[in-house]
């Protein structure tokens, strides 16, 4: 990951949503994306140069870019047409996005395109979360990485935040059965 | 045997799909992987099929197919006949708001300009009001008066295409309750299919979020009515049977909205029936 100071940033080409350039690089704003925010701080899955990504919840790609600067390849699963339009802006300045618009809670429908993947990062807002990372496992290779954002308020606005995570992070137990690789779940705060 | 985008992969031999672009979308579409048995594609099988020359070559044939796929998706939703109506509504109900604002602005700006001026004890529609704004005010406060009007046209304009559009949307839903009310809940619900597949009571409050959260995480009452309460109906009825009356007609609107859904014409024998039976409530309660 590129550090200058405390600032992250991604190498590619900019403009994307207007974000800041330092360097001739593209800032990396933790205030407008959420893994950005993971990584400073201080966690997060150090992305690398040939690793292969599964974006579930794409939206207009702005995350998308920045991740798609880091690796070799970023299969971006988006369900709602509006953001699809901007998002596909973004797959054709980019040879390395691939956008798919399906739905995450059914990877069957997207399962002849997508190659076995080192990163599972999801950000949707669905009252299923959990279940939807787990379907989507089985594009995990062993040893591979799941983030899962997890909003608690799409799960359940009566709950706590912090009683729907455990609950979360129960279901993920039984996941890593699962799962061949690390979970790493985030709670989002409202 | 594993499908892929690219071909047919079994026992380490693998066959090629030719077909163009819109082709291979219709297989991807059509391919129906079980996830238990599922084996994720690997990209050098592609090579081995002779569907690419190397990586590069792999990734971008991949998403030129993906690309083209996500458009005829996104087409094939926006020609849904309520995608329009959607925007339409909500276009309608934001030039209202807007109106409200402005109109509110300039009557204070003209209260400063003419000090005597009162609104109090005279019953002045707004429209008047701006009316008398624009023919006594110089200056951009005039200006903004004739924008307030040139808007406020448009705005009966577009009423008048969201109900004819309504009506054709959703014959039902805009026979039972009209078509400006039904295009309000179309966009509450955020789609036909979405509030086909409401329940009575959701259609019942909706539009009335607020309350109905507060509800659920306090004491506060639960809301009787959102929406609805704009069909006269709800709001003409007696206070006590308000409630009443907005249950049976969300469950009538319920059933109409399937119908317009599913069958997409007037169901002339329900629409009969339904308006006899939210006529009944209120007379069978009447002193």
């Amino acid at each position: 990951m590129i550090w200058i100071g405390d600032v992250l940033l991604s190498q590619g080409e900019g403009g994307v949503y207007n974000e800041r350039m330092l360097g001739g690089a593209r800032v990396w704003d933790p205030h407008r994306s959420k893994m950005s925010a993971l990584y400073h701080v201080g966690t997060g899955v150090e992305l690398k140069t040939g690793m292969r990504v599964l974006y579930l919840g794409a939206a207009n790609g702005t995350t998308v870019s920045h991740v798609a600067d880091y690796v070799d390849v970023v299969y971006a699963v988006e369900f709602a047409p509006r953001p699809m339009q901007d998002l596909l802006e973004v797959s054709r300045r980019r040879r390395n996005v691939i956008p798919i618009m399906a739905d995450a809670a059914r990877p069957e429908q997207y399962a002849s395109l997508v190659e076995a993947v080192d990163l599972l990062y999801q950000d949707v807002a669905q009252p299923e979360q959990a279940s939807i990372a787990l379907r989507n496992c089985s594009f995990l290779k062993t040893g591979g990485f799941l983030i899962l954002m997890l909003k608690t308020r799409s799960v359940d606005v009566r709950k706590e935040p912090a009683e729907v995570f455990q609950d979360t992070l129960e279901v993920s137990a039984i996941s890593r059965t699962y799962c061949a690789g690390m979970c790493l779940a985030c709670s989002v705060p409202p | 045997m594993q499908s892929y985008w690219f071909g047919d992969v079994d026992d380490g031999r693998c066959t090629l799909f030719i077909g163009d672009s819109n082709a291979i979308i219709d297989r991807i579409r059509s391919i129906s992987v079980s996830m238990d048995s599922f084996i994720p594609l690997e990209w050098d099988q592609a090579i081995l099929c002779g569907a690419c020359s190397d990586r590069i070559d792999y990734l971008a044939r991949l998403q030129a197919v993906c690309i083209a796929d996500a458009e005829r998706s996104i087409r094939e939703q926006y020609a849904r006949k309520d995608a329009e109506l959607l925007q339409m509504v909500r276009t309608l109900d934001e030039i209202d708001t807007v109106i409200n604002l402005l109109s509110e602005r300039a009557a204070e700006w003209y209260l400063v300009r003419h000090p005597s001026f009162s609104r109090k004890y005279r019953r002045t529609p707004a429209h008047v009001l701006v009316k008398t704004m624009r023919e006594k005010s110089k200056g951009a406060l005039g200006r903004v008066a004739v924008e307030i009007e040139q808007l406020s046209e448009t705005r009966t304009f577009l009423a008048k295409e969201v109900s004819a559009r309504a009506n054709s949307v959703m014959p039902n839903t805009s026979a039972l309750i009209g078509g400006l009310v039904a295009a309000r809940l179309l966009s509450h619900a955020g789609g036909l299919l979405l509030l086909s597949r409401l329940p009575a009571s959701a259609i019942q409050v909706l539009g009335a979020r607020t309350a109905l959260f507060s509800h659920l995480k306090t004491r506060s009452p639960c809301p009787k009515h959102g929406i609805i309460f704009q069909h006269r109906r709800v709001h003409n009825a007696p206070r006590n049977i308000r409630g009443k009356v907005a249950r049976v007609l969300a469950g009538k609107i319920a059933i109409a909205a399937r119908l317009d859904y599913f069958r997409g014409v007037t169901a002339p024998d329900f629409l009969e029936a339904a308006q006899e039976r939210i006529d009944a409530v209120g007379k069978r309660n009447e002193p």
